[in-house]
């Protein structure tokens, strides 16, 4: 028996800790709620992930809004696993215990952080959402991210462009069930209607999450249909560069238009080789910047509309030398 | 034994590590508390964070404890994380397509069909394990790594490959608010007392658990087996028998921990089990384990999860960065099992100068 005193002893502890916190009933989070000026601001800015390039120009546009505004202190705290749900709850209730000001947050899936969010603005700290949405239910301040609908049918039509409006063209799709890449599949197909003599001859098709899956099947696709081929489009960036390879490999490239969403490095070298003819591109910087101007906005008392767009730009071999858009493809990053 | 007796004789202040695990946490607690008042927001020490880490810990102790046995009776599972998210996944199919919004009449019994089948899920992914190791006897690491990736690949094909989410009206209250760690008491099961449900549920089955190996004969068999299979089986116990039930055993803890899963996340994704066995399987070494069989605590399996997870909630606070955190992690792990080896007089070289 006697080896079970000290454990119990510890954990009779734990439970005093956890007890206790009904009589001080966390009186931290009352304080902090609406007093922006003065003392500084800590807002916590947390990503699906923090290894993609594209979290990075995340971070980056949060520290340019937190500089601008000064007094403002930014919290990057990625999950500590990649794209993980469970951690990423985590990663949300310690903020919320940090007893930050202001929680801005891209949620991994739309569903599982619903009460997460719902605890934070229960303890009297607003949420800002961006890149992909949060299901209905809590009163977040405002959803900042691109319109990827919108995205979708600037693809469609640019793929209509490069096609001379007549063909048949494949729409490769990422994963069911992730919303963003729904809208930009949605928006594409939308936008090909307007146009009578283009034919979608495969259009369900999951390319998966990654660059290898994303090559076999663009592969099998391609054998399917490649003769008679106008044009494929891929949604998100895994997904294209499988697809870029998978062409080459074919010996279709500059044969078959080829529009890819969100750039990267084999993309732009595709473009200037003649491969790639059209790239749709968000604005990560500007979606974190955004974000934390709405949330300092609103703890100093001003509201933000429900829904706002960071833009959707269309690269092209013609345009892609323009400053904008080489910032766009290759958006800053902290180092 | 013997040899091992002088030993601990002569050398106490080195196999004195009695309450490793124990000591291990309240030092890391101290360090974090100590380093975050210093550093960092000052609320790492706080009943809030308690209730966070203790919730965070649940979820893998719950399923670790199940693991404690079959590591107990010498064997291993490396299926645990998929049969979890397969078993949370099953259940988030049931409450989708299954069952009718909770507040309407005879919703109760659809809930606890879906539950009936999360739990089924679990037992027989754990049954699975426990036959194909006792009928071929083929090592459980090979064993469950086939089931492993099996179990991955029967969740994707129910899930289509996607993430399956339950309309929130078909959850009860009681399982929206398992994982619940917000400061409004009538989401607690005991009002003065925050403690999550989760941990609660965690606190009880680890009281049964330990109440069966230490009281039952089937507690004895298993350490028994765990220690010597062929000393077991001259002795009389039935061991393929005795093993496959500890495995469809651990099941129900799966399948336990797939529930708490599920009420966390809200949703059942099958890929989201990749990983989580090794999480689960180093809380147990870190409670002292021994992953060559006969050894292992409920306790020490409980403040196994609680060190892995008061490690992350720290490093967080205190702005340390992700990868940091791995490191971290794998380095607490590799010094606990090193100063638990010591008790037992390893590494022998060690010993054998200090004699």
């Amino acid at each position: 028996m006697k080896r079970f005193i000290l454990p119990l002893v510890m954990l009779l502890a734990v439970t005093l800790i956890v007890a206790g916190c009904k009589s001080s009933s966390d009186n931290s989070s009352a304080s902090n709620a609406g007093d922006g000026d003065g003392k500084q601001l800590r807002i916590a800015v947390i990503p699906k992930g923090t290894s993609h390039e594209f979290w990075r120009s995340v971070h980056f546009g949060a520290e340019k809004a937190a500089q601008e505004i000064g007094n403002v202190e930014i919290l990057w705290r990625g999950p500590v696993v990649e794209s993980d749900t469970g951690s990423q709850i985590e990663v949300v209730k310690s903020m919320i215990t940090m007893g930050v000001d202001g929680i801005v947050l891209a949620p991994n899936q739309k569903g599982g952080l619903v009460d997460a969010v719902e605890e934070s603005i229960g303890e009297g700290i607003p949420v800002v959402i961006f890149d992909s949405g949060l299901d209905d239910g809590p009163e977040i301040v405002s959803y900042v991210a691109t319109d990827n609908f919108k995205g979708g049918q600037m693809a469609g039509d640019a793929m209509a462009k490069a096609i001379g409006e007549k063909g048949n063209v494949i729409l490769l799709r990422y994963l069911a069930g992730s919303e963003s890449t729904e809208q930009r599949e949605e928006g594409f197909l939308e936008a090909l209607k307007k146009y009578p003599d283009i034919t979608v001859v495969s259009s369900d098709q999951y390319a998966g999450d990654n660059a290898t899956s994303a090559k076999e099947k663009a592969d099998q696709l391609l054998q399917l249909h490649g003769e008679s081929l106008a044009g494929i489009f891929a949604v998100c960036e895994p997904n294209a560069n499988g697809t870029l390879e998978a062409i080459k490999n074919a010996g279709m490239a500059g044969k078959i238009k080829f529009i890819a969403f969100d750039p990267s490095d084999a993309l732009i070298q595709g473009m200037r080789d003649g491969h790639c003819h059209g790239i749709v591109l968000q604005d990560p910087v500007q979606m974190g910047y955004q974000s934390v101007i709405t949330m300092v906005d609103f703890i100093n008392g001003k509201s933000a509309e429900d829904f706002q767009s960071t833009g959707e730009y269309l690269a092209t071999p013609e345009n892609m030398d323009q400053p904008q858009y080489q910032t766009l493809l290759k958006p800053e990053t902290v180092q | 034994m013997t040899e091992n007796q002088t030993r601990r004789g002569k050398f106490h202040w080195l196999t004195s590590f009695r309450h490793g695990p124990t000591l291990a946490l309240l030092a890391i607690i101290a360090l974090f508390a100590i380093l975050d008042w210093q550093f960092g927001s000052g609320r790492f020490f706080s009943p809030r964070n308690a209730r966070v880490i203790v919730n965070s810990a649940a979820l893998i102790a719950v399923p670790a404890l199940g693991m404690t046995m079959i590591i107990i009776a010498g064997g291993i599972d490396l299926s645990a994380g998929t049969a979890l998210t397969l078993s949370g996944t099953a259940l988030a199919i049931a409450f989708r397509d299954y069952t009718i919004p909770a507040d309407q009449a005879g919703a109760a019994t659809w809930i606890a069909a879906a539950l009936a089948l999360g739990l089924a899920v679990g037992v027989l992914c754990g049954l699975l394990n426990g036959l194909i190791i006792s009928l071929t006897e083929m090592v459980p690491f090979i064993v469950t790594l086939g089931t492993m990736t099996i179990f991955l690949g029967l969740g994707q094909v129910i899930a289509d490959e996607s993430t399956v989410y339950p309309e929130s009206e078909h959850l009860p209250d009681w399982l929206r608010y398992l994982c619940y760690t917000g400061s409004n008491s009538d989401h607690y099961w005991i009002d003065f007392l925050h403690i999550p449900a989760s941990a609660l549920i965690a606190i009880v089955l680890g009281l049964l658990v330990a109440a069966l190996m230490h009281f039952t004969v089937f507690g004895r068999n298993v350490v028994a087996i765990g220690s010597n299979v062929s000393t077991a089986r001259l002795c009389g116990i039935r061991v393929g028998l005795t093993t496959a039930a500890v495995y469809a055993l651990a099941g129900v803890f799966v399948a336990v921990g797939a529930l708490l899963y599920f009420a966390n996340v809200k949703n059942g994704n099958p890929s989201d089990g990749t990983g989580k066995e090794l999480e689960i399987i180093a809380a147990v070494v870190l409670g002292g384990g021994s992953l060559s069989g006969g050894r292992g605590s409920v306790l020490g399996t409980i403040i196994g999860a609680l060190i892995i997870k008061t490690i992350s909630s720290g490093c967080t606070m205190l702005s340390i960065p992700n990868t940091y955190t791995h490191i971290i992690i794998g380095v607490i792990i590799i010094i606990a099992v090193l100063i638990d080896g010591l008790r037992n007089g390893a590494p022998k070289w060690l010993f054998d100068r200090l004699r």
